[in-house]
């Protein structure tokens, strides 16, 4: 028996001066030795908690004894245990850098109560990522799409983002013909448009969406359902609908000033940034005004993200967040690299107006200042209340990242879809609408979650599909 | 990818482009607009479509050079070239209702977008007269619109030497709003519909309103994705915050906060210069292929 371990391994990281110099990814991720040496602090419990704190179930002592039992073959290894993720999860590079594992599958890791869980995230992105530079998963892949018995069954997916390609990607393995309608003209949703390059390179993306056209995923970009092809017409061609079409119109303020010049939501923000390349101009053409100072307002990881992302533009940055320090929603290791980037933070600070100047352009936020009482909430959080003092902060760049909800245009074309006030879609235990053959899950039906909560939506869904497909074949 | 099936300079700065796009020519109705990305750094660029061919699975859209993406469309691009990628139809269709006798107001390649609805609207049983408020090398379907309303008036001048864009457009305004006091009077329009820039619409509106006849604008603010997601096209319209690409584009021109459209939509001027500059810089080294 080997003495326990009880600091994580650490992954390299990119030096602090470097990262500000453009959008490279900060974290290097475990070279194979240093992968071995973190797989071997697994306890390998049995039942094992961390698969219960997974969404998706995936057997994560599985594929750690994988890499742990070959490790003189670093390739069967890899192979082997990326066979196990792949059996839950197909886009585990995407996973692994962007699921919050602290408040999920590393939560109840039993290394964890005597010292540093296992850095389950890191491993995950490190099998798939060796398993892409040395074409491991190419060969999976090929070993498995012979196996795959063809359905003529056809389905089709609303929204190429983490719900829709999880969906995709397990109804393709299963041999249903599944086409993904996407509204932008990249797939990846959320994850192409809002995450940004130095967590979640496009390039990384990019490969794992092959991998789904490999697997005959067909993915149309450029088609709006509702607009380009409406609902019933999807029901006509289709024996099954998905819609994961994520909450993507942002939440703004209704507050004096929102639509001054220099106010961006973080959608727009990042979108120009992330997907049109904004960082590139005049090169790209998609240009981005930042000033000097720049607030953020929000603390989840998209302000994380829009903050981190300006700073990299030049920008001081300070992030206004209504509440204090432990009730930031964002990932630790994210606020983490935020501050190490020179992100400020300025707590129980709540925008009241943003103030102009004579051209229309922002060039301060006046907030109230908040205190927090012993009271908590529904959501446990301690119950925030105005002190009646304010304050007035500087800055020539807004971004607003306090949330987003489900798409308006979803609202305004499908109608016959059932959903709450907000435009949240209702579904059953098995994801089905109140439309017989059409399912929903990620953010479409809960308002604002992750990635890895729509990709279980997803995954959950494809089963769903597969049983109604199955009963409405033998029924006929 | 979407084939270039033909491609003509209309007038001067303006480029026709004939698109097989049937996803998109099966649909879109008047009212309606595209986002084109013609290349891969370009931007995303909301455009109307002109006309279409449902059976035969094209839209023609006419490019006018205003901005770096716009002007390579119409230098780079050849007949039989793709375009990468055209999204649509977005926005609302025009309401297809009888209002009597509407004047339908284009300025400058705004009449580009008047042009599907004021047919349209005819064909329904209106009057419908057209205007068109432009400098002269700019003069746009002239003979289309003629065919297709009750009567089509070009309001027009030439361009003098030396004559910059303050100028043109102090022009364009002083002769249009004369235009317009003078149609409402004689004319009497049960309903006024404008598409220009901003600053035009609103100094039309300023005329329109001492009538207070109804007036409906089709707005162009800066627009990013058009499908209701950035937030970048937001106008405020009786007050409250909409979204241009999904509300709109058209609003009641009674409603619209004018004075924080035209701010929003002068925000990347100083930029848009930056990236042309260089783009010409480029093409004079003969650096752009």
């Amino acid at each position: 028996m080997m003495a326990i371990i009880k600091e994580r391994i650490p992954t390299p990281e990119r030096l602090i001066e470097e990262r500000l110099q453009g959008f490279m990814e900060v974290n290097l991720g475990y070279t194979f030795e240093l992968a071995l040496q973190e797989a071997q602090r697994c306890l390998q419990c049995n039942p094992a908690p961390c698969i219960q704190g997974c969404p998706v179930h995936i057997d994560i002592p599985g594929f750690i004894k994988k890499l742990r039992e070959n490790k003189e073959d670093p390739k069967k290894a890899v192979k082997e245990a990326l066979e196990v993720i792949w059996a839950c999860n197909t886009l585990p590079a995407i996973t692994g850098r962007v699921c919050p594992q602290e408040d999920q599958c590393e939560a109840p890791c039993v290394m964890g109560k005597v010292g540093e869980p296992i850095n389950i995230g890191k491993l995950e992105r490190f099998v798939a990522d060796y398993a892409r530079e040395q074409g491991i998963d190419e060969e999976l892949l090929q070993e498995i799409i012979p196996k795959i018995e063809k359905k003529k069954e056809k389905v089709a997916i609303i929204g190429a983002g983490p719900a829709g390609l999880t969906c995709a990607a397990e109804l393709a393995k299963d041999g249903y013909q599944v086409t993904i309608f996407e509204a932008l003209h990249k797939p990846g949703g959320v994850l192409v448009y809002g995450i940004p390059e130095f967590r979640l390179p496009n390039d990384t993306i990019e490969k794992e969406l092959e991998k789904l056209k490999k697997l005959g995923v067909e993915m149309k970009t450029d088609y709006i359902v509702g607009r380009t092809v409406t609902l019933d017409e999807l029901l006509e061609n289709y024996d099954a609908v998905f819609i994961g079409t994520g909450a993507g119109t942002p939440k703004l303020p209704s507050l004096p000033g929102i639509n001054l010049n220099g106010i961006y939501s973080a959608n727009e923000f990042l979108t120009r940034v992330n997907l049109m390349k904004a960082y590139a101009f005049p090169e790209y053409d998609t240009p981005i005004k930042i000033g000097k100072k720049v607030i953020v307002i929000g603390a989840g990881n998209t302000a994380m993200d829009a903050a981190r992302t300006a700073r990299r533009l030049g920008a001081e940055v300070v992030i206004a967040y209504r509440r204090g320090k432990e009730d930031i929603t964002a990932r630790i290791e994210e606020v983490e690299h935020a501050k190490e980037e020179g992100v400020t933070f300025e707590f129980f600070l709540s925008p009241m107006e943003f103030i102009g100047d004579e051209n229309g352009r922002v060039k301060a936020v006046k907030f109230m200042k908040m205190k927090a009482l012993e009271e908590r909430d529904s959501k446990g959080k301690r119950k925030i209340v105005p002190t009646g003092d304010t304050t007035v902060l500087e800055a020539d760049t807004v971004v607003i990242a306090i949330g987003k909800t489900t798409s308006k245009l979803l609202r305004m074309t499908m109608a016959k879809i059932e959903a709450d006030e907000y435009g949240v879609i209702k579904v059953d235990e098995k994801l089905m609408t109140n439309i017989p053959g059409v399912f929903a899950g990620g953010d479409a039906i809960r308002g604002e979650a992750t990635v890895i909560l729509a990709m279980g939506d997803g995954r959950k869904a494809a089963k769903s599909i597969k049983e109604y497909l199955e009963k409405k074949a033998n029924n006929t | 990818m979407y084939e270039i099936l033909e491609k003509k300079e209309i007038a001067a700065k303006n480029v026709m482009y004939k698109i097989h796009a049937p996803h998109i020519a099966k649909k879109v109705q008047p009212g309606q607009f595209v986002v084109v990305r013609a290349f891969e750094n370009g931007e995303r660029v909301p455009l109307t479509p002109v006309t279409w061919n449902r059976k035969e699975g094209w839209i023609t859209l006419v490019v006018f050079s205003r901005g770096k993406t716009t002007l390579r469309m119409n230098m780079e691009l050849k007949e039989g070239d793709k375009i990468l990628n055209i999204a649509g139809p977005l926005g609302n269709p025009a309401p297809m209702k009888r209002f009597g006798k509407i004047l339908a107001i284009g300025m400058i390649t705004g009449i580009v977008e008047v042009y599907p609805i004021a047919k349209a609207w005819q064909e329904l049983g209106n009057e419908v007269i057209t205007l068109h408020i432009v400098p002269e090398p700019m003069i746009l379907l002239r003979e289309e619109l003629e065919n297709a309303v009750s009567r089509h008036i070009v309001e027009s001048f030439p361009l003098k030497e030396g004559m910059g864009m303050p100028e043109i457009f102090k022009e364009l305004v002083t002769r249009g709003q004369a235009k317009v006091k003078e149609l409402i009077e004689v004319e009497k329009p049960d309903l006024i519909f404008m598409v220009g820039p901003a600053g035009g619409q609103k100094a039309i509106f300023d005329v329109v309103k001492e009538y207070g006849v109804p007036m409906e604008v089709d707005l162009h603010p800066i627009m990013v994705d058009g499908t209701g997601m950035c937030g970048a096209c937001r106008v405020t319209i009786g007050g409250e915050v909409k979204f241009a690409c999904v509300d709109g584009p058209s609003f009641d021109a009674y409603e619209v906060n004018w004075e924080e459209l035209i701010a929003r939509s002068g925000f990347y001027t100083d930029l848009e210069k930056r990236a042309m500059e260089d783009y010409l810089a480029k093409l004079a080294q003969g650096g752009v292929q």
